[in-house]
């Protein structure tokens, strides 16, 4: 049905209306020119629908009598409702209506679109007027419940976008958005671009209206078994390309909604206005008003990396990415260098890694089209349905979904980074014909790996885990997991006890964020039994190795003398340290590196015989200045002697870092593991990155009572993974017992520090 | 009547499924079930931690049939459940009263 069906539709019932109205005047000729008839919502903008109701107000001026009044509504709405037709009516004086309309912000919108039927046109002019005035001079007051309400209208519906059977109405970027927007624009209080808005109304409202005709019913969701038909009769090729339409129709609404919504947010008329001082936050980057903006001297030419930092900053402080900001990264967009650097690929990470706070920022991203200019490949996959019973959601929100699910597995993998990047990559083979979509989507993922900057076999992994992530789902409910084929099956495809490690928390995310049809606790139990049978035949995982010391580092090493030298390395800058060892080496080390502002990246220390040497890899914060060998070995020099007080001073940082905003995140975790390779004990510390956290650990070891050998850290996106090998003071081992006394001691220490 | 349930270890639901289509039958209700009999849970250690599977994955299956297919349609299950070990699972039968089909309110062996 199209625009001019729905007005003569609408000419009609004005028509009927006006007639029934006319002759229950006969019967009640008391009533005349006290009474007013109006068409409010949809049908007061004069376009009705076949599944609409007719909106009626009755408008009165308070001095008929009750029972005259009902009568006379009866005889006019009793033949409407014989016809058939569902109405919602109101029967109101002006009073009554204004009062309605200041506190029910739906009547007080419905008002808005206002039209003259029958009756006293002075009445409904007053009424029309009111509407506007008070909604106008209202608007600031009523704001919070727009808010709400579109809010809460997301929670419940979910998006039309991204949900393969959605709410036409309800849903984000629905038709029920359209019509907020529409009165948000009345208000005058922002502008709003309606302009944008016309296609995918009438595409909308021409999908809804053909749902209730060929469904027969006023519902306006659109389910699977509709969509067939829908897409037939409105000529589409088939339903995916129908959905694909309702999609972006939705994706370009739900654009306006969160323009005007931050806009009203941020008015410059001091109308909502909250603003605090801007506070830079990294190179180029400010918080201000409670969003993550791009400082506007900022030359973008110079810096093709800022974009993913931008977005990690924002979604790992749990804040938006502001829209200018986006627009103007798309404007002036710089592309990444390939490979991408080191520092790109990390934020990648800490942006997924955020969860839930990466779906808006991500979003933000998409939106302006940037995630398609640094993933070329996630243009395919933007919006895909895939008409599969299972899956709630389309493609691309399906994998930000199972990203977010793995958010809760990092903990329990020894790469972080690579589980986040294959959960949020894992269906990019989908859509292309009857390719298999996990064999497509391995060719994809490698290639892409590699201009990430990951290494060749970081990229192999991933490759795995593209490849086969549904395999271990779907050889624990078909295969017989007590037959040791099963189990060497599995392992002829996944090698590695790291790589079944992220297959296992890949499958638990996918699965999760299926739906609950394809994954329960049933499932997740024959899952990680075929796991732990898999991981018994396996030969374990090792710890990460320790550093391999060059002739001229032995030479050095066995003078004694503290050294100090910086070099940068790729942006980011590399110091080796050697020094007499001595007790408390490494957390002094660590600790003078943090409090000289430093972000450790990586490290690789190692005792031998008298000495340590180390190398660190670190950046700086963005309030620092760059580093001069001399002053840092000073400074390192007096911490070792005592004169600095390091606790305080890194106490203090961490309460600094503690007060910004941030997102909810998984405990630390420090577990033992046995490694027949070396005569010490080695621990793993799991959590999310923050200062300090090695001058903390190295500080809880010392005591302890033991002896630091060699420390391995890698700082994964925003997660921190560190491996201490530690002996006691003989040079042995810890026993069982006291090894897992101190991972605990460790780990309480890192909860309340 | 009689309904026909069947505790069967999960991989062999296709094999199940299928043998019984071979036989015939035409429905079924399969549902996701996990509990233990003779073989108890087991133990299982996994990087050092010792922990119990006392619930042990299955799959229920049932199927309505006329009385007559009663000892057939169970050594069809049998069979094609069986894997020789511990844990294969069991299946049993119990008589039906009545069935009525909801679409069309047939009643009896009509519903089957």
């Amino acid at each position: 049905m199209a625009t001019r069906e729905r007005r003569e539709l609408s000419d009609v019932s004005d028509r009927s209306v006006v007639a029934l109205a006319e002759s229950a005047l006969t019967k009640y000729p008391a009533v005349a020119g006290r009474i007013a008839i109006a068409a409010v919502g949809g049908y007061g903008r004069g376009e009705l629908s076949p599944g609409s109701d007719l909106d009626l107000l009755v408008l009165h001026d308070g001095t008929i009598a009750t029972e005259i009044l009902s009568e006379f509504i009866n005889a006019f709405l009793y033949p409407l409702w014989n016809g058939g037709r569902a109405i919602d009516h109101s029967v109101r004086t002006r009073n009554e209506t204004r009062a309605a309309a200041g506190t029910d912000i739906r009547v007080a919108q419905g008002l808005l679109d206002i039209r003259f039927l029958w009756g006293s046109e002075a009445l409904v002019l007053t009424v029309a007027t009111d509407a506007l005035d008070d909604w106008r001079k209202n608007f600031k007051r009523l704001w919070p419940q727009v808010l709400a309400s579109i809010s809460e209208r997301r929670e419940r519906s979910g998006e039309l976008a991204f949900l393969l059977e959605p709410d036409l109405k309800e849903a984000r970027g629905g038709l029920r958005d359209i019509n907020t927007l529409r009165a948000i624009a009345k208000s005058d209080a922002v502008p709003v671009a309606l302009e944008r808005l016309a296609t995918a109304e009438s595409l909308l409202i021409n999908v809804r209206d053909c749902l209730h005709q060929v469904s027969g019913r006023h519902r306006d969701q659109l389910l699977f078994t509709e969509q067939d038909k829908v897409a037939s009769a409105l000529k589409f090729s088939d339903a995916d390309a129908l959905l694909l339409e309702v999609a972006k129709s939705a994706r370009s609404v739900d654009y306006v909604m969160a323009l005007t919504v931050h806009r009203i947010e941020n008015s410059d008329q001091g109308f909502f206005a909250r603003r605090r001082k801007p506070v830079l936050v990294s190179k180029g980057l400010y918080q201000v008003n409670e969003e993550i903006a791009i400082a506007s001297e900022y030359e973008l030419v110079a810096d093709p990396g800022l974009g993913l930092r931008a977005a990690a900053t924002a979604a790992q402080r749990g804040l938006p990415l502001s829209i200018e900001s986006c627009i103007r990264l798309a404007d002036e967009f710089v592309d990444l260098p390939t490979p991408w650097p080191r520092q790109s690929r990390e934020d990648l990470v800490a942006l997924i890694g955020a969860g839930a706070f990466m779906v808006n920022v991500w979003e933000a991203l998409d939106q302006s089209g940037l995630i398609e200019k640094w993933i070329p490949e996630w243009g395919h996959v933007r919006f895909l349905p895939q008409r599969n019973a299972l899956h709630r959601h389309t493609v691309d929100r399906h994998m930000l979904e199972t990203a977010v699910r793995a958010t809760n597995l990092i903990r329990q993998v020894h790469r972080p980074d690579l589980l986040l990047v294959a959960a949020l990559f894992h269906d990019l083979g989908k859509g292309f014909g009857d390719l298999d979509h996990s064999e497509y989507g391995e060719t994809l993922i490698a290639p892409l790996a590699i201009r990430m900057g990951f290494s060749e076999s970081d990229a192999q992994t991933l490759a795995v885990l593209v490849r086969h992530h549904l395999l271990l789902s779907s050889v624990a409910t078909r295969r017989d997991l007590d037959d040791p084929l099963t189990i060497s099956y599995v392992l002829s495809h996944v090698d590695s006890a790291e790589t079944l490690e992220l297959l296992h928390a890949l499958s638990i995310a996918d699965g999760e964020a299926t739906g609950r049809t394809a994954w329960s606790g049933w499932k997740a139990g024959l899952v990680a039994d075929l796991v732990s049978r898999c991981l018994a035949a396996m030969s374990g995982i090792a710890p990460a190795p320790q550093l391999e010391l060059t002739a001229d580092q032995i030479v050095r090493s066995e003078q004694g003398i503290l050294s100090l030298e910086i070099a940068e390395h790729e942006g980011n800058y590399e110091i080796e340290i050697i020094a007499p060892d001595q007790v408390g080496l490494l957390s002094a080390v660590a600790g003078v590196l943090s409090i000289s502002r430093f972000d450790v990246r990586s490290a690789r220390t190692r005792t031998l015989g008298n000495s340590a040497v180390m190398k660190w890899i670190v950046n700086l914060d963005a309030n620092s200045q760059p580093p001069e060998s001399e002053a840092l070995q000073e400074i390192l020099q007096r911490a070792l002697t005592g004169e600095i007080d390091l606790t305080h001073r890194i106490e203090e940082r961490i309460n600094n870092y503690r007060k910004r905003p941030g997102i909810p995140v998984a405990p630390p975790v420090v577990s033992v593991i046995y490694d027949i390779a070396t005569s010490a004990t080695v621990l793993e510390v799991r959590m999310h990155d923050r200062p300090g956290i090695l001058y903390t650990v190295a500080r809880a070891v010392s005591r302890f009572g033991v002896d630091i050998r060699a420390a391995i850290v890698a700082t994964l996106g925003a997660e921190a993974f560190d491996t201490i090998y530690v002996t006691d003071l003989q040079g042995q081992a810890l026993t069982a017992e006291r090894a897992v006394l101190l991972a605990n001691q460790i780990e309480n220490i890192l909860l309340t520090h | 009547m009689k309904l026909i349930t069947a505790i069967i270890k999960p991989f062999k639901l296709d094999d199940v499924k299928s043998a019984l289509q071979a036989f015939g039958i035409t429905g079924m209700t399969v549902s996701e079930a996990s509990g233990f009999g003779r073989q108890r849970g087991h133990t299982e250690v996994y990087r050092g931690a010792e922990y119990t599977v006392d619930l042990v994955p299955k799959v229920r299956l049932e199927v309505l049939i006329e009385g007559s297919d009663v000892d057939a349609v169970i050594d069809v299950i049998v069979k094609a459940a069986s894997t020789g070990s511990i844990g294969d699972g069991k299946v049993w039968s119990t008589p039906v009263d009545n069935v009525v089909r909801v679409r069309t309110g047939e009643r009896g062996v009509d519903a089957i």
